[in-house]
């Protein structure tokens, strides 16, 4: 083995160019292939994320809300239009099982991060809540209190530390993990209590009218509901009976926004993934035209060491040993050409894609280096596969046929 | 050792079946010196290369040491070639990626079983007695032809073969490279009493076979 191995190198040091070029090619079909799947493996499982795991399907805002894709599963857009906190209380639909009622207030010059910043306060009922809460990644070891908030991931401050809004002191309870919705991941989130209580300190800066604070922090308004369908619902059917019995009010279903942006996006995944297996193909072809020419071209070795009494699995071996370090050495060089592009790109990227409404979460390091692991485990595949039929027939020939170079 | 029966080697070609060998029936005891003459294309060549399992007959049997060789498994056939055969070609017939010790060392190394440090001396060893103690590290593009054929020789040496097969191993070289190395061969046959079969165009090395085997279009010349 070791022996077959050494050979396989030397043979590959023969030709410095064309084993270059080999592992040049697949390296770029590599790269393309890993760049591709991770970013398909980060999309599909970020919007499996904004399904799932935040349980939203539909969305009830008043009549007059912009809403904004990105933001819909989670958070209205703050406008100066509210919802009455007990509109699903009273109603009682059937096909709703559960409405969370959410606030937003964008407010400037509150305290927290540079001056200018807006900040969304998120307001939530902790007894209906289900987009928020289970985020949590880390929390202080105790039960919620008011003048608790949570903060969106991509704020920094230590558990338990104080974080004064509006001089207000309050506490850092916990920290959400990331979930590629940007308003969820800068927003600073607490209780309906603990935001009504900032009303009184919230004047002038908030929408532009001058007076007073948002209208969604009195008491008893909200701004919105994320509404989970009861099991066998349709999407349809719930739209249909929410606004045949509330009034003023505005459904943005997952049907209508985010799974048609799903499916668009499916389609252009599996667009993806054909031409990715046709680049794979492609190569594999390659590789298999090219170790055609090799084993042409060493015709007289391999015969002679058939000769000599290598056998058959090991004349097959030492050639597809060689197409694997090849191609292996490829895929790994692909790989980092991929890591390299996606760091390069990665802002871009992540802006574009939340741009076009689509939640950006980039897969754990364990899934990337499965995903890495995996690319070029197909490279060293197709490197086998390329090389093993013609080295196979090779080996099937007399040895004195191919010492004599014929055929 | 060495028996022949019915060999037959038919090539097809574009203009018809070539009958390389045609029906050689041989018998040669073990430890003999034999050597194959006859004129270019004769057939000796296809001959030999039936006999070192390296070419399957059209027809016939080849035995070495009571074993039918063509009816042995690949690898049994391949593992056959390893221990028993040491072949030296007509041609150069050195790896050229690899250095002469490892070339020679080579035979042992794909039979496996041995350690790769006993294999080596012994290669480095089989180098020195054919006067290339001082190139075990050399390429073989890096050495004289007659050079070449004396680590051929050497390889053909390192699993301690049954029987030495040399198909004009010195044609290309000149007289006195020609007798250093026909001696190298006699001495292997004397002294380890292995059996060679030599074919050759020198007449004078014919004369001194123990046995001669004349071949003319394919079969023997009685
Ligand atoms: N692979 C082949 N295909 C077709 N014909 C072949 C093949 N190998 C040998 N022959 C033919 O068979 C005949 C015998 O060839 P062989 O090489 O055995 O002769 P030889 O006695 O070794 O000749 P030389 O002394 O020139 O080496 C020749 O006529 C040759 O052309
Ligand atoms: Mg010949």
């Amino acid at each position: 083995m070791r022996l077959l191995a050494s050979l396989a190198l030397q043979n590959l040091g023969r030709r410095k160019a064309r084993s270059l070029l080999l592992i040049m090619a697949v390296a770029v079909a590599s790269g393309v292939v890993f760049t591709g799947a991770t970013l398909m493996r980060s999309i599909d499982s970020s919007m499996a994320v904004g399904f799932t795991r935040l349980g939203a399907d539909m969305m009830v805002v008043p009549e007059g809300a912009l809403t904004n894709i990105t933001a819909a599963l989670l958070t209205v857009e703050p406008t100066d239009l509210v919802l009455d906190q007990d509109l699903f209380a009273r109603a009682g639909i059937a096909s709703v099982s559960r409405a969370a009622p959410q606030k937003i207030a964008r407010v400037e010059h509150s305290g927290i991060g540079s001056h200018h910043d807006s900040v969304d306060l998120i307001g939530f009922d902790a007894a209906l809540d289900f987009t928020v809460r289970p985020w949590l990644v880390e929390k202080i070891n105790r039960d919620m209190r008011p003048g608790d908030v949570i903060l969106g991931a991509a704020r920094a401050a230590p558990l338990g530390s104080e974080l004064l809004i509006f001089g207000k002191a309050h506490t850092v309870y916990g920290r959400l993990g990331k979930t590629g919705v940007g308003t969820h991941e800068r927003g600073v989130f607490m209780t309906f209590d603990t935001l009504e209580a900032l009303a009184g300190s919230i004047h002038g800066h908030g929408h532009g009218h001058g007076g007073g604070p948002p209208a969604v922090l009195q008491k008893g308004k909200v701004s919105g509901f994320l509404v989970e369908l009861a099991p066998g619902a349709t999407p349809l059917q719930a739209r249909f009976a929410i606004l045949s019995t509330l009034k003023g009010v505005k459904v943005v279903t997952g049907d209508s926004t985010m799974s048609g942006i799903r499916q668009g996006l499916a389609a252009l995944l599996n667009g993806i993934l054909a031409l990715m297996v046709l680049m794979f193909a492609s190569t594999a072809l390659m590789v298999s035209v090219l170790f055609s020419a090799i084993v042409t071209e060493r015709r007289g070795e391999l015969g002679l060491l058939k000769a000599i009494g290598a056998r058959r699995g090991q004349i097959v071996g030492m050639m597809v040993i060689e197409a694997v370090i090849a191609t292996g050495a490829g895929g790994v060089l692909g790989v980092a050409l991929g890591v390299l592009v996606m760091r390069l790109y990665e802002r871009s990227l992540v802006y574009y894609l939340e741009n076009i409404g689509v939640p950006f979460v980039w897969l754990d390091g364990p899934r990337i280096v499965i995903v890495a692991v995996a690319a070029v485990v197909m490279a060293s595949i197709i490197g086998a596969l390329g090389s093993l039929y013609p080295a196979w027939r090779a080996s099937r020939r007399d040895p004195y046929d191919l010492v004599r170079g014929e055929g | 050792m060495l028996t022949c029966r019915g060999l037959r080697k038919d090539y097809v070609t574009e203009r018809g079946e070539v009958a390389a060998v045609a029906g050689i029936d041989l018998e040669i005891a073990a430890g003999r010196y034999a050597a194959i003459i006859g004129r270019s294309g004769s057939g000796k060549s296809s001959l030999m290369a039936m006999i070192g399992g390296l070419s399957r007959p059209s027809q016939g049997q080849v035995t070495v040491d009571g074993t039918d060789i063509w009816s042995l498994s690949e690898n049994a056939l391949a593992a056959f070639r390893n221990k028993r055969i040491g072949y030296v070609f007509q041609f150069a017939s050195l790896l050229p990626t690899l250095r002469l010790v490892d070339n020679v060392a080579l035979p042992a190394m794909l039979g496996g079983g041995a350690r790769s440090s006993t294999t080596y001396a012994r290669a480095a060893a089989l180098l020195g007695q054919m006067g290339l103690g001082d190139y075990l590290d050399a390429y073989p593009s890096e050495v004289s032809a007659g050079e070449q054929r004396r680590a051929v020789i050497a390889r053909a040496l390192i699993n301690e073969p049954a029987l030495i097969l040399a198909d004009e191993p010195t044609s290309d070289l000149d007289e006195q490279t020609e007798i250093e190395i026909m001696d190298e061969l006699l001495a292997v046959n004397r002294e380890r009493g292995t059996t060679l079969v030599l074919v050759t165009h020198n007449l004078a090395l014919a004369e001194q076979a123990e046995q001669i085997v004349h071949i003319a279009h394919g079969t023997l010349v009685p």
